[in-house]
């Protein structure tokens, strides 16, 4: 059965303070993402695309305007409302992977599961999981300072699904990587989506990037480009 | 995976998320303990500062408090706060131990000791390892005794040598004196008032302050000191210490007699607060300087912290950890920081220095008076408390700091 976690932006406005000059980033902007979708965020830097990242999953506060993920609006909760929704819906991807250089890449993944009730056994399944999803079991003991980048990217793209969130939001996840080990962790995300039914929301400036998502939207051009969605089913 | 992957943001859930984060806060401890050394030894020196004035105010309260009986009564000149600053005569002790209400014995004879008490200037040739080293002089207290005397001290004990003889310069010392400067013996010959005295005996009294003292004939004492037959107090045992007030009124009311009188208990007890009152005024003041500039010292130790840690902050909230939980676990590293501190402060001290006698100079008879360093359970207890406390008001900026940290700003940073 397919959930309704369409990522709705409404008449979004956003600003903020820069000395005594006020920076318009959004005006007006509206989008919305179906469940399933793979969008790719595209266009220069300094038009917004983490902005808009940031406020899908509750970083930030809109301006103006409503940001609603489901049936649920998410601008006007507040700060605990939100840690605990977007613990329980949301998975971040960072350029830089943000791994803890103390724990091992099961520590890692692991650490999202401290917010839940699971128990240290528990925890331990669902990290080995995850870790064997996105094929880095052998790796499971080693620390960040161990592996490369993309595998450390791997390990990221773990702990961002290890607590089964319905969006992933990656923020240049190959911004860091070369090509070669940009497309694996693409194929990644693309296998994500399409078998376990992930909504992937990807900012990249990365044109063979953005061929994986099934949709594109170039802030530049506001130009959407839609392809065939194909929704899988959760993990 | 069917597990409920539901979160909650009860107290519990939070406290659970802060149990999680400052695990790995521990974890990465080692990496930023250099950078926490400023933080840890100022912490430290603090502890041990506090530690060191209350075990020494411990150590003197205890010494005076275990001097003087509840029953003994101490009489002195009117208007004298110490015995130095006393003189009485014969006759007053007279008129004093033939009242009824004293303790006498099967021959009517009172339970009364007549002291003298002079601070005297001692010099000895100290002799360390059989190397003779220079003449020392020290202001130590000298007290004429008699018989009667070893009464009104139920725990005196000679623990080495003999009891002084009487007419002649003979003395026995207490066994703190005898700690402090051990080059005095039994045997040797000290210079007392220009006159030689010659130990015969070392002595205990269950680590009162008389065990600071020099104990010699009261005869020989008033005679080399030219005091005539006049003395400076008198200790009388009362059948019932309820009778106190009463006599001390009849004894008031009495022309020919013009005296303080007070429980020997409580002439120590006042004795114990004006000094330790001292140290206190003097040590405390510079211990609450240091705790201000160790708790600055914490505050920017986890600034840093922070700073150097902003984006894995930042992480943490994207994944979802709750701002109480993060600011917790940041409280909770500045309590590690406060705790090491703390043990780096008392547990050097407390090797080195607990027991150990020390010296100071009592300023109400000028003389030195031995305590020891006393640093107790319950003083650990409360240095280690009073650490923590710095420590936590070091972290609690720092950790509302890292509750409203912007995780946008963070990340893009």
């Amino acid at each position: 059965m397919k959930n309704n976690h369409n990522i709705t932006l409404n008449n979004i406005n956003k600003s903020y303070q820069k000395g005594n000059n006020t920076v318009v980033v959004h005006d007006n902007f509206n989008l919305t993402i179906e469940s399933g979708e793979f969008v790719a965020l595209m266009g220069p830097s300094g038009l917004g695309k983490s902005t808009l990242l940031h406020l899908m999953g509750g970083l930030d506060q809109p301006t103006q305007g409503e940001v609603i993920i489901g049936t649920q609006r998410i601008d006007n909760l507040k700060q605990a409302q939100l840690t605990q929704w977007r613990a329980e819906n949301i998975g971040f991807v960072f350029q830089s992977h943000h791994l803890l250089p103390v724990l091992s890449a099961q520590g890692n993944v692991e650490l999202p599961l401290a917010l839940t009730p699971l128990n240290k056994k528990q925890r331990q399944e669902h990290a080995s999981y995850a870790l064997e999803l996105v094929g880095m079991s052998e790796r499971a003991n080693h620390y960040p300072k161990e592996l490369s980048g993309g595998q450390e990217q791997r390990v990221a793209i773990a702990r961002a699904i290890v607590s089964d969130p319905h969006i992933l939001l990656c923020d240049e996840p190959t911004g860091n990587l070369d090509r070669k080990t940009a497309d694996e962790i693409l194929a990644l995300l693309t296998q994500l989506n399409r078998d376990f039914g992930k909504t992937i929301v990807m900012v990249t400036h990365d044109k063979k990037a953005a061929d994986y998502a099934s949709r594109v939207i170039n802030l530049e051009t506001y130009i959407f480009e839609p392809k065939n969605i194909e929704v899988g089913e959760r993990l | 995976m069917n597990t409920s992957l539901k979160t909650g943001h009860s107290l519990l859930t939070n406290m659970r998320q802060a149990k999680a984060l400052t695990v790995i806060n521990f974890k990465s401890f080692p990496q930023r303990f250099v950078a926490s050394m400023v933080s840890i030894l100022s912490i430290a020196c603090v502890a041990a500062v506090i530690l060191s004035v209350l075990a020494m105010t411990e150590g003197m309260m205890k010494t005076l408090q275990r001097t003087g009986l509840d029953n003994t009564v101490l009489v002195m000149r009117a208007g004298a706060t110490s015995e130095l600053q006393s003189v009485m005569f014969p006759v007053e002790v007279n008129i004093l131990a033939n009242n009824q209400k004293i303790i006498k014995n099967n021959e009517g004879v009172a339970q009364v000791s007549a002291e003298m008490f002079v601070n005297a200037e001692v010099a000895y040739i100290s002799n360390v390892g059989g190397i003779k080293q220079a003449t020392t002089t020290v202001s130590l207290a000298l007290r004429g005794t008699s018989n009667a005397t070893q009464k009104f001290r139920p725990n005196f004990r000679l623990v080495e040598g003999d009891m002084f003889a009487t007419g002649v310069r003979q003395l026995i010392i207490g066994q703190a004196v005898a700690r402090k400067m051990p080059a005095l013996r039994v045997g040797k010959v000290i210079t007392l008032g220009g006159a030689q005295w010659k130990i015969s005996g070392i002595f205990s009294d269950g680590n009162s302050v008389f065990e600071s003292e020099l104990w010699a004939d009261i005869g020989m004492v008033q005679s080399d000191y030219r005091r005539g037959n006049t003395i400076q107090s008198i200790r009388l045992a009362l059948k019932d210490i309820n009778d106190l007030p009463t006599l001390e009124k009849e004894w008031q009311e009495d022309p020919r007699l013009n005296i303080r009188v007070q429980t020997e208990k409580k002439f120590f007890a006042d004795q114990a607060s004006s000094l330790t009152r001292l140290i206190r005024w003097l040590g405390f003041p510079i211990a609450i300087v240091m705790a201000l500039g160790a708790m600055v010292a914490a505050l920017n130790t986890m600034y840093a912290a922070i700073a150097s840690r902003s984006k894995e902050i930042a992480t943490h909230k994207a994944i979802g950890f709750s701002p109480l939980a993060i600011s917790t676990s940041i409280l909770c590293e500045a309590l590690l920081i406060a705790f090491v501190g703390g043990l780096l402060g008392i547990l050097p001290l407390y090797f080195a220095f607990d027991g150990w006698t020390a010296a100071t100079q009592n300023a109400s008879n000028l003389s030195q008076m031995m305590f020891n360093f006393d640093i107790t359970f319950l003083l650990i207890i409360k240095t280690m408390s009073l650490a923590l406390f710095i420590g936590l008001l070091g972290g609690l900026l720092p950790a509302i700091k890292a509750m409203r940290l912007p995780v946008t700003e963070a990340l893009r940073d």
